[in-house]
């Protein structure tokens, strides 16, 4: 992405709901100091329920930050985005009236959209006939609410879409939104992602699907632990203020650091039982290592995915194995979302900006509850406490439930 | 960025209310016939709108998928894959089997699909299972029930992706009644920018049940006209009162044009431009000027390199909404001046109703089409024209042109208008050579 001519792409601000934090200040805190935001379910009885911890947000009021009417008319998905969107632009200093709208767009991933609201209302077409649904149900439900309510709030006229890539949506909001900003298709991207997805029904469904594990331990989320059984699930949103470099530099914007590459591959199978082949993992880290143009020793930290299922973290240490050889004993590597929980679409963009913030401020996050680390992995996972580090390189990775491997390089700082 | 390569659509499939597969479809198309009907897959008498495009005739299994994809996948991942299997044949990529060509390379093939709804039917099913329709607290069956298929955002792309071992990029997008466009657009980047050399791209969606009707009902966005469903979907037409839902999937199968040049495949058109904006005014509605449709336009226009007055065709976004088209004709009018008098343009949904994420990937498919065979498909249902809406939309009967260039645009939920430029395959070859002279 360095070469003489083509566009660079800065972070320039960052916005988070997190079940361990709100905010970004607070959320970097917590993952520091090894805060887990995975606690008993508070927002509804958990009774029949298979699950019954994940990374609720409970701190957060949404009458906070947002009117009465908006509220009523959107979903907790589209709260949370808007919140972490109003805090990345803050973060960036970024005054939008100074913008050509036309220039300015987002891209914020999602997976299950507006479920809360639109349960109620399919609940009230069932008991009480179809006048009795509300009119903005398909306004507050469809995947589409949270880009199309954003681009609302604040005039975005730009490039504006929505992945819908199950786990591993937010990497892709970030890597379609660097993509839309390198071709100049656009200036600045509201990028990341936002998911609700904790409600009851859907309790049912994941933990009875087998894609997440039955959970009642709020420590049962340990990749690469010998007892490691599933993940446990989460909600929250993160957002990126993306900005092309020479644009970002103009205005004096604060700088994060930069995405410097992108890969991306499909396992192509199907999600059910998840491969311990990490072939193609592998393969779309040397995309995003041949796109950054980089080696692979120039990478100085690995924020995993770390899905803590066995063949799924085999195959994950497959891939690292097959591009790092040698070196991965040396390299470190994390999954800060151990206290956090698996929010789906934000995962990806939480992810970044852990990664971010780590090579920012020089300290790696640490993986949580994983107190037996199985050797057969031959990683070095920073565990329990957070690593003072120096590195200024790091790959991002991110596995989508059905086969989809992203990876983005990203180097910390001005660069 | 380095040097765009030049992208090219070589196969194509659809699923579609008024036929399955390019040759069906385009002859229905052309031949004028509607696929709207009554509602048949469930009862809808509650319901103030009982119309709709289903898809009646879905032989699966002739379509090439197996026993497990018959039972696992919803109904709209069933159409997308079966579109895919009718466009990889269509484009010479399948061996009598069904299978992909060995000689295919499978690393650098991705998949893009867009939807507007994902399986709704499936999720509306199960929470009336678990909830006793709504009386009691959600519990999981007694017997066990098939669950994971509901989780899966990504499934429309990823069933295409097992079942041909595709592993270039693979995704997913949701931007209401843009998605399929959309989806294509980014297919047409990832070629264009070497993270791909073949792209599966398209839409899908299945959403003819309760609460998918009801949600647009209760907007008022859904035709009533529930006793001529053939003639509820009128675009234009002075008497249009919303659009029709419908079903369907339709993909192309997009190949960067050396490749394609070098296996002899049979060209339909070059993809030229995508460009895709929003509205920012209103989460399902332009405002009467067709602002942001102006602009997309404009984009469109400077992104592929031509004028205006080049379009020899435009595929529109033609909901059969009140407001839709009148801004429409507005934003042609700004866009266009006299000459958008002389574009002919038409509304495919007059005959298919409105397929949500599939709607403007087969609509891209349909200008392939025209391009391909000098032929414009008609507007139906045109009676009673509205003053407000004077351009030539090729009223009810399809007509030949000789014609070079083509656009096709849609808007939608969420505010996103996506517009894609085609070109017949010689169109740049030749102005290289006006040029020279």
């Amino acid at each position: 992405m360095s070469e003489p001519g083509e566009r660079r792409v800065v972070v320039t601000g960052m916005g988070v709901v997190a079940p361990n934090g709100l905010g970004k200040e607070n959320f970097w805190r917590a993952c520091l100091n090894g805060v887990s935001g995975i606690k008993p379910l508070r927002r509804f009885s958990v009774e029949n329920l298979p699950i019954s911890v994940a990374g609720e947000v409970t701190d957060f009021q949404a009458e906070d930050y947002l009117d009465r009417k908006f509220i009523q008319r959107t979903d907790r998905v589209t709260h949370f985005a808007c919140v972490a969107v109003a805090e990345a632009l803050r973060d960036a200093r970024l005054d939008l009236a100074r913008e050509d709208p036309q220039r300015v767009g987002a891209v914020l991933a999602n997976t299950l959209g507006g479920i809360e609201y639109v349960i109620e209302q399919i609940k009230a077409l069932y008991t009480q006939g179809p006048r009795a649904m509300s009119a903005y149900t398909a306004i507050a439900w469809l995947q589409v609410a949270n880009v199309g309510q954003v681009a609302l709030r604040y005039g975005l006229r730009g490039y504006s879409k929505t992945p819908v890539s199950d786990t591993v949506g937010g990497l892709e909001a970030m890597s379609v939104a660097a993509g839309a900003i390198r071709r100049g298709a656009v200036d600045v991207m509201l990028s990341g992602g936002s998911e609700a997805l904790l409600h009851p029904f859907f309790l049912l469904v994941f933990g009875h699907s087998g894609l997440s594990a039955p959970g009642h331990d709020p420590r049962a989320y340990r990749p690469f632990d010998r007892r490691a059984a599933g993940l446990l699930l989460a909600e929250g949103a993160g957002i990126c203020v993306l900005e092309e470099y020479e644009h970002a530099r103009r205005r004096e914007a604060p700088i994060y650091g930069e995405i410097l590459g992108v890969g991306q591959t499909s396992d192509a199978r199907l999600p059910l039982p998840p491969s311990s082949d990490g072939t193609y993992y592998a393969r779309a880290m040397r995309q995003a290592l041949e796109d950054a143009h980089l080696e692979p020793e120039a990478i100085d930290y690995f924020h995993l995915d770390g899905r803590a299922e066995p063949a799924a973290d085999l195959a994950e240490a497959d891939a690292l194995r097959q591009v790092f050889g040698a070196r991965l004993p040396e390299l470190p590597v994390s999954v800060p979302r151990t206290m956090l929980g698996h929010s789906y679409a934000a995962a990806g963009a939480l992810d970044t900006i852990t990664a971010l913030l780590a090579l920012h401020h020089r300290q790696i996050p640490p993986t949580l509850n994983c107190e037996q680390p199985d050797p057969r992995y031959g990683l070095d996972l920073v565990c329990e406490r957070a690593r003072p580090f120096a590195g200024s390189t790091a790959l991002i990775g991110g596995r989508g439930l059905s086969g989809s491997n992203i990876v983005l390089a990203v180097r910390g700082g001005e660069g | 960025m380095k040097k765009l390569r030049r992208v090219v659509i070589t196969g194509l499939g659809v699923i579609a209310p008024n036929g399955n597969g390019r040759e069906d479809f385009w002859r229905a198309c052309l031949a004028g016939k509607s696929g709207i009907r009554r509602i048949t897959r469930f009862d809808a008498a509650f319901l103030p709108t009982r119309i709709a495009g289903e898809v009646d005739t879905f032989p699966a299994r002739e379509f090439g998928l197996n026993k497990d994809e018959i039972e696992l996948l919803d109904r709209g991942t069933q159409f997308v894959l079966a579109a895919t299997n009718l466009a990889l044949r269509d484009g010479g990529l399948l061996d009598p089997t069904g299978r992909l060509l060995p000689t295919i390379e499978r690393d650098s093939c991705g998949v893009a699909i867009g939807t507007a709804m994902g399986p709704v039917e499936e999720g509306e099913r199960l929470w009336r299972l678990f909830t006793a329709e709504g009386t009691q607290p959600p519990r999981y069956p007694a017997g066990g029930v098939q669950l994971a298929r509901l989780l899966l955002s990504s499934m429309p792309a990823t069933a295409i992706a097992a079942h041909h071992q595709l592993h270039g990029p693979s995704t997913v997008i949701a931007t209401g009644c843009s998605a399929g466009a959309d989806a294509i657009g980014q297919a047409f980047w990832s070629i264009q920018e070497g993270r791909a050399s073949r792209m599966l791209a398209g839409g899908c969606d299945s959403s003819i049940n309760p609460s998918s009707i009801n949600v647009f009902s209760i907007m008022r966005a859904l035709s009533t006209n529930n006793d001529e469903p053939e003639r509820a979907s009128r675009p234009y037409d002075a008497r249009r009162d919303g659009f029709v839902m419908s079903e369907g999937a339709g993909v192309l199968l997009l190949e960067e044009r050396e490749l394609a040049l070098a296996r002899g495949a049979t060209l339909y058109a070059e993809l030229l431009a995508f460009v895709s904006n929003n509205n920012a005014y209103h989460m399902t509605a332009l405002p009467a000027d067709g602002a942001p449709l102006q602009e997309l336009l404009r984009q469109a226009l400077a992104e592929a390199g031509i004028e205006g007055r080049e379009l020899g065709y435009i595929n529109s976004h033609g909901s059969s909404t009140p407001f839709n088209e009148a801004a429409e004709t507005v934003a042609y009018k700004a866009v266009f001046g006299e000459d958008a008098y002389r574009i002919p343009i038409s509304a495919t949904k007059s005959m298919i109703g409105h397929s949500q994420g599939a709607a403007s990937a087969i609509e891209a498919l349909v200008t392939a089409l025209a391009l391909h065979h000098q032929v414009l498909p008609p507007t139906i249902n045109q009676e009673q024209p509205d003053p407000q809406c004077d351009l030539d939309y090729v009223p009810n009967v399809a007509r030949p042109a000789s014609f070079q260039l083509a656009l096709t645009h849609s808007s939608g939920f969420g505010g996103v208008n996506t517009a894609l430029v085609l070109a017949r395959p010689e169109y740049r070859e030749g102005r290289a050579l006006e040029v020279q002279r």
